[in-house]
């Protein structure tokens, strides 16, 4: 890691470092709002007075505020940054053009904000992880279709005769998510002066469609984007070649085609025909290997480096991110088997699934990622490496006490709302379930607090790192100066 | 997987060579990894065989699972597996289990009902059941009310009676409270005497002179509450007037007030600007008579009375 100086001995114009720097940097602010954000509607669920009976304080208004901030502000971003330094690097190519690349910024973070905005207000489609009206969703088809241009750009100018692994992920991704994005997104005004929109589409095929976008957002945006990240920092990370070639063909196509079917999953015992959600239930079986492709990928890429997982807290990272991609990509195809699902759906299993995906992998690769990458991009090293560890160890633990909560909680819920007494009646009230969810939920809501406390350190660690950074290329100018 | 360890160095790389020193090893797929995918395969293939899951022009592959209901015809039916007569199914079971006491609760009298031990058992069930699914919203779960707003069920005061043919009544009919906003017709200062007279009969402390005036106010025409409230201010269970004397308070917010002036000013708002948000909806046609019976036991055992 001291070794490798690369970015500082080539030359500044070979790669737009910029607009990755500024990715990078609101990767962190997101991150830091949108789980604050997060650690208050978790509270809120325990501690119902931080409504203040105010519509602007609600949990249905602050929740798309989380899951905006923290999949579009802090995931978007992040992946805008990695996937721009991943596609330069591999590519040996500048970014094309620079322009569009920086309007993809600047629209992308003003998505954001209009966002979270809107929803306090009260502005929202109500369709899950797209809850912007037309006028902000006409803006994000813009930046993607911008996103695309300057990735497929990029690649096109490329020197290396072969397009490495990890941006076969992005541009999935990115591909996907344009797909997903239009369609799901297909409303009428009822004004062009107004916010509100009704969509195309109605009843069960609404569902439908929502849930095809809803968990192909998933499986598209939170998991082969993140695993093109996992395939070029972690084996660059590590110093080791990438398991398996093959594997990772075969697995990508595998993802790709199989993610597509399995959105009907969400709406088992629902109006959604029969039909359509066991289909969805045996892809989603189907997904299971697939899905393991990456993590095997990455934890044999990583198996001949075990001795740094004692010094080096970034491996750590990875290794936990895929830990908990394995693990989570186990119990989504489990609680879309129907009979399982009977007992999941409604519950906070889902909520907890939701988390380790999130938290574990997705956050986690984040994580590892941006502590190898900014330093380099900054060309210095991390200002406290100490501060690195206690990240790590209070990430890990934030997301052990939020899962094991969510999972009693769920269960619990589950198993009472289907109890019957030997009369042949509902053995308890929905009000009965709720007040037995009080203390998972204080537990969810502390060990959200400690994945926002080491998310809060990393941002501050990053902040002092990049001041450092700046303060020492500033000396070495300086000294150059003196000796011409 | 040992037989291919990438660590021994036998297994080429691709022979590309990406950013300086990025490479990947050409390692088969794992054994096992090929061999669970083959087993998910054959997974989906046996549950597309169990459930209904292929589409086919204007139908689909029904599967071989099949659910046995009875419907509300009576007529007992056979489908492939859905999820709507799978409901049916479960809702046949629920009924076949409470079928002997819901026709006994027919038969039988309130008080027979509340006397028999295997019925309190069922009543407990079913009653609790039917008054969390429709009551506890408003009553809450345990009958306690709210405040200003619903009417505690467990205590000794019941607006329109709390014998079991008014609670009956309450429930089939549903109830609407209703009081006039006096500020339309009387002086403030007058409002003031009958807020002075109306705490001096529950024994909140008040102006003893003001109570005077209100007291003829009370009983007299110009206001007439007595015609509601009765000459003795203990309220008409006829009409659902409610008893003032018995520091019971449903709409005034007088337990909150912390001094005795807020009381009084709590009972005065209540006379200034009277009441039109009583409204208990009716569930005769709603629930079955049966399961209407079966609540009213219920309630009557929360703080009935005769």
């Amino acid at each position: 890691m001291a070794t490798d100086t690369h970015s500082g001995a080539e030359p500044a114009e070979q790669y737009n470092f910029d607009i990755v720097k500024k990715f990078a940097v609101m990767s962190l602010v997101w991150a830091v709002v949108g789980m604050s954000v997060g650690v208050w509607i978790a509270s809120e669920l325990a501690w119902p007075f931080l409504n203040f009976d105010s519509p602007y304080f609600s949990f249905g208004r602050f929740r798309p505020v989380h899951t905006s901030a923290v999949i579009f502000g802090f995931g978007g971003s992040a992946l805008f940054a990695t996937s721009y330094y991943v596609v330069q690097r591999t590519c040996q190519a500048r970014l094309f053009p620079d322009g569009l690349a920086s309007f993809t910024f600047w629209g992308w973070q003003t998505v954001i904000v209009l966002a979270a905005v809107s929803y306090v207000l009260g502005y929202t489609q109500a369709r899950e992880y797209a809850e912007m009206e037309w006028p902000i969703d006409i803006l994000i088809e813009a930046v993607w279709v911008s996103y695309l241009i300057v990735f497929v750009g990029t690649i096109m100018r490329r020197k290396q005769p072969h397009i490495y692994v990890a941006n076969w992920f992005y541009l999935g991704f990115i591909l996907a998510t344009a797909l997903l994005h239009t369609f799901n997104n297909l409303a009428m005004p009822i004004d062009l002066f107004s916010m509100k929109s009704y969509s195309l589409f109605a009843g069960t095929q609404d569902a439908m469609t929502q849930w095809w976008y809803g968990h192909n957002a998933v499986g598209f945006f939170l998991t082969a984007a993140f695993l093109g990240m996992m395939y070029y920092f972690v084996p660059k990370h590590a110093g080791r070649p990438i398991y398996s070639y093959r594997l990772s063909i075969v697995h990508f196509w595998a993802l790709c085609f199989m993610y597509m079917w399995v959105g009907g999953h969400h709406l088992h015992w629902t109006a959604l025909p029969d039909w359509t959600s066991s289909l969805a239930a045996a892809f989603s079986i189907l997904l299971l290997m697939p899905s393991w492709g990456g993590m095997i990928n990455g934890i044999m890429t990583l198996s001949g480096a075990w001795d740094k997982l004692r010094t080096d807290p970034i491996m750590r990272f990875m290794i936990v991110a895929l830990s908990f991609y394995g693990m989570s990509t186990f119990e989504g195809p489990m609680m879309s088997l129907k009979e399982v699902n009977a007992l999941s759906h409604y519950t906070d299993w889902t909520v907890g699934h939701v988390h380790s995906g999130a938290l574990g992998w997705v956050a986690m690769i984040s994580f590892g990622s941006l502590y190898h990458m900014m330093p380099r991009l900054w060309n210095t090293r991390m200002w406290s490496p100490r501060m690195v560890e206690w990240h790590f160890w209070l990430a890990t633990i934030g997301i052990v006490l939020y899962i094991v909560a969510m999972w009693i909680s769920g269960i619990t819920q589950g198993l009472m709302w289907r109890s019957f007494d030997e009369f042949g009646n509902l053995q308890y009230s929905f009000a009965e379930s709720v007040a037995k969810m009080m203390p998972f939920y204080a537990m969810r809501a502390i060990g959200g607090m400690f994945f926002l406390t080491g998310a809060a350190m990393m941002a501050l660690n990053m902040f002092m790192t990049i001041r450092q950074g700046q303060r020492e290329n500033a000396a070495a100018v300086a000294g150059k100066l003196a000796h011409a | 997987m040992s037989d291919h360890k990438p660590s021994a160095h036998s297994v080429q790389t691709t022979g590309h060579a990406w950013d300086g020193d990025l490479q990947e090893y050409n390692n088969p797929l794992p054994a096992w990894w090929v061999w669970t995918f083959y087993a998910t395969v054959v997974f989906s293939i046996v549950y597309w065989i169990i459930y209904p899951s292929w589409p086919i022009g204007n139908t689909w592959t029904p599967g071989i699972k099949t659910v046995t209901y009875v419907n509300s015809e009576g007529e007992t039916k056979t489908h492939g597996w859905n999820t709507r007569a799978l409901l049916m199914a479960d809702l046949n079971k629920a009924a076949a289990a409470q079928k002997p006491y819901f026709d006994k609760v027919a038969s039988m009298s309130y008080d027979q009902i509340a006397k028999d031990p295997e019925m309190s058992g069922f009543i407990l069930s079913a009653g609790r059941a039917l008054f969390s699914d429709n009551c506890a919203p408003c009553h809450q779960s345990g009958g306690q009310g709210v405040p200003s707003f619903f009417p505690n069920l467990t205590d000794d005061d019941w607006l329109y009676g709390g014998g079991y043919e008014r609670i009956h009544e309450t429930i089939v009919q549903g109830r609407r409270g209703y009081m006039p906003a006096f500020k339309e017709v009387l002086a403030d200062a007058q409002i003031d005497q009958l807020a002075n007279y109306v705490a001096s009969v529950s024994g909140i402390a008040h102006d003893a002179k003001l109570a005077a005036a209100g007291d003829q106010l009370f009983h007299g025409n110009a206001a007439g509450c007595y015609i509601c409230h009765g000459e003795n201010a203990k309220g008409r269970q006829e009409i659902g007037a409610p008893n003032l004397t018995d520091a019971v308070w449903l709409w005034a917010k007088v337990p909150a007030a912390p001094t005795p002036e807020g009381k009084v000013a709590a009972i005065r708002s209540v006379v200034a600007e009277g009441l039109n948000r009583g409204v208990m909806p009716a569930w005769g046609g709603r629930l079955t008579p049966e399961q209407i019976k079966v609540l009213t036991v219920y309630v009557h055992e929360l703080g009935g009375g005769t």
